[in-house]
């Protein structure tokens, strides 16, 4: 089982990373901004297929390599979960790489090319992009937030039909094997957990309703539809994460206070269509995303280009501008958002609820 | 409406959306009672200051084209609500002075410079 688990992550992995470069926005190669017109630069294509093509080959053979592996000697759950992480991580590194070599090689380019020099930078806001903007409500998320605190109150009130060892952690099988005295923490400590979580993604999704709709100067039609597609939807992305993961964590909590509440194939098959959700969520999402948009170019426009934010990407993945308001951006290599490191508020939302969860867990 | 800014231009940010809010309600594009984004939104679509915004909201807000209100945020004012307030006939005859003396230095002729405040009109209202 593990193996197919991996399998599947695996592949995952290496199409998300190997399709990067053509779900990004169009004008931002490797995390360099290049002027509409030299977008299909040959060399620009060529940087771009050579990155998909390593990515793609190398992991292709290293999960032949796996199933080999696996098909051969057989070996242990633990090897493969050990494996299997191993290889995630090497693809994982390999595009990293890839991408700095690549972030190399497209700056030298741009500027020896003297892109976007001597042309009028400019910047550009839609007064009317709000009016569309179809990102849930916050309080949507109160939600599964609602279910959690009942389940919470619930293992409450059976605190003293508890068993006296209360797992930790699952396996692969959706079985626990790992467990911790009883205690008053360690018996809510599941749904205190899903709870952090839960006001993170709410906080995130607020946050990222108040940050800036981004539309280019130069091709502001398909700028401000990518830009809506994104907000509308990773908050519906985070809504169906959040409600996911409460039936999951709801799911292990009720079933550790009534042992046996679920046979053995429910115990097994309810994680994985949790994760196969968020994996084909995931994959709808950065389609969805990617290619929106995509249908509108502008003719380039004399003498006048999109203001030039290289300064502000710090290694081209990296936002520091301490005079955006926006706690988060579109992510420049990626599909999704990442954080206005200048904005102190931006590290609450995320560190915080992480490190509660970490002090949680270790309780 | 889109609102286009040069970074690098000499005039100060604030300066050039305070005109280009102008010249969208000149042009139709904005309408008396329309309310303007909310600082925080407007700097964040931007990605500039919001005392950046805010100091070409109070800009406007001095010039009487917008009215100030909390929590419901920047409104555009009416023309009728403007006229009240009384006439700029001085102040935009300060403004026009040196632009028209620079006209008339280099050599426009009465007509031309009517044809030219004429054709910036129009660029505006449409031709009528």
């Amino acid at each position: 089982m593990a193996f197919i688990v991996f399998s599947v992550l695996i592949i995952f992995m290496a199409f998300m990373e190997a399709a990067i470069p053509y779900l990004v926005k169009r004008t931002v190669v490797f995390g360099v901004t290049v002027p509409e017109q030299h977008v299909t630069d040959q060399r620009l294509i060529h940087y771009k297929r050579t990155y998909a093509i390593i990515v793609a080959a190398v992991s292709a053979a290293s999960f032949a390599y796996f199933f080999f592996w696996y098909t051969r000697t057989k070996p242990a759950e633990e090897q493969i979960v050990l494996y299997g992480m191993f290889i995630q991580f090497g693809i994982m590194i390999l595009s990293v790489a890839l991408y700095f070599f690549y972030h190399g090689k497209a700056t030298r380019l741009k500027k020896a090319e003297n892109w976007g020099e001597n042309v009028k930078q400019v910047k550009a806001a839609d007064l009317s992009a709000r009016t569309h903007d179809e990102m849930l409500p916050w309080y949507v998320f109160l939600l599964p937030m609602i279910i959690t605190v009942g389940v919470l109150i619930y293992t409450i009130i059976k605190y003293p039909v508890l068993p006296d060892q209360m797992p930790m952690h699952w396996g692969i099988d959706g079985k626990p094997d790992a467990f911790t005295n009883k205690t008053p923490i360690s018996a809510i400590q599941m749904p205190l957990i899903l709870l952090v979580m839960q006001v993170m993604m709410m906080a995130m999704n607020l946050s990222q309703k108040r940050s800036g709709i981004k539309v280019s100067a130069t091709n502001t039609t398909g700028t401000r539809t990518r830009q809506l597609a994104l907000r509308k939807y990773s908050s519906w992305f985070t809504f169906l994460t959040s409600l996911l993961l409460t039936m999951l964590f709801v799911f292990f909590q009720l079933s550790t206070i009534h042992e046996g509440l679920a046979g053995d194939a429910m115990t097994f098959a309810i994680p994985m269509i949790f994760m196969l959700l968020v994996l084909v969520g995931t994959i709808i999402f950065a389609i969805k995303v990617g290619t929106a948009g995509n249908k509108h170019t502008a003719p380039p426009a004399e003498g006048m280009g999109d203001y030039d934010e290289d300064d502000y990407w710090k290694g081209g993945l990296f936002y520091f501008n301490k005079n955006d308001p926006s706690i988060f951006v579109e992510k420049r290599f990626g599909v999704g958002w990442t954080l206005n490191f200048a904005n102190p508020i931006g590290y609450i939302i995320i560190f915080v609820p992480l490190i509660i969860v970490l002090v949680l867990s270790f309780l | 409406m889109i609102i286009r800014i040069e970074p690098e231009s000499d005039i100060p940010i604030y300066t050039q959306l305070s005109n280009h809010i102008i010249e969208g309600i000149a042009r139709g594009e904005l309408h008396p009672g329309d309310s303007l984004p909310s600082v925080r939104s407007f700097a964040a679509d931007l990605g500039v200051n919001m005392h950046t915004v805010s100091k070409s909201y109070h800009q406007l807000e001095k010039k009487g084209i917008i009215r100030i209100v909390p929590k419901s945020g920047a409104i555009i004012r009416s023309q009728d609500e403007l006229r009240k307030d009384g006439t700029h006939d001085e102040l935009f005859m300060e403004a026009l002075r040196p632009v028209i003396a620079e006209a008339l230095v280099a050599g426009l002729t009465r007509q031309q410079i009517d044809t030219l405040v004429a054709a910036v009109i129009n660029d505006f209202k449409g031709k009528a």
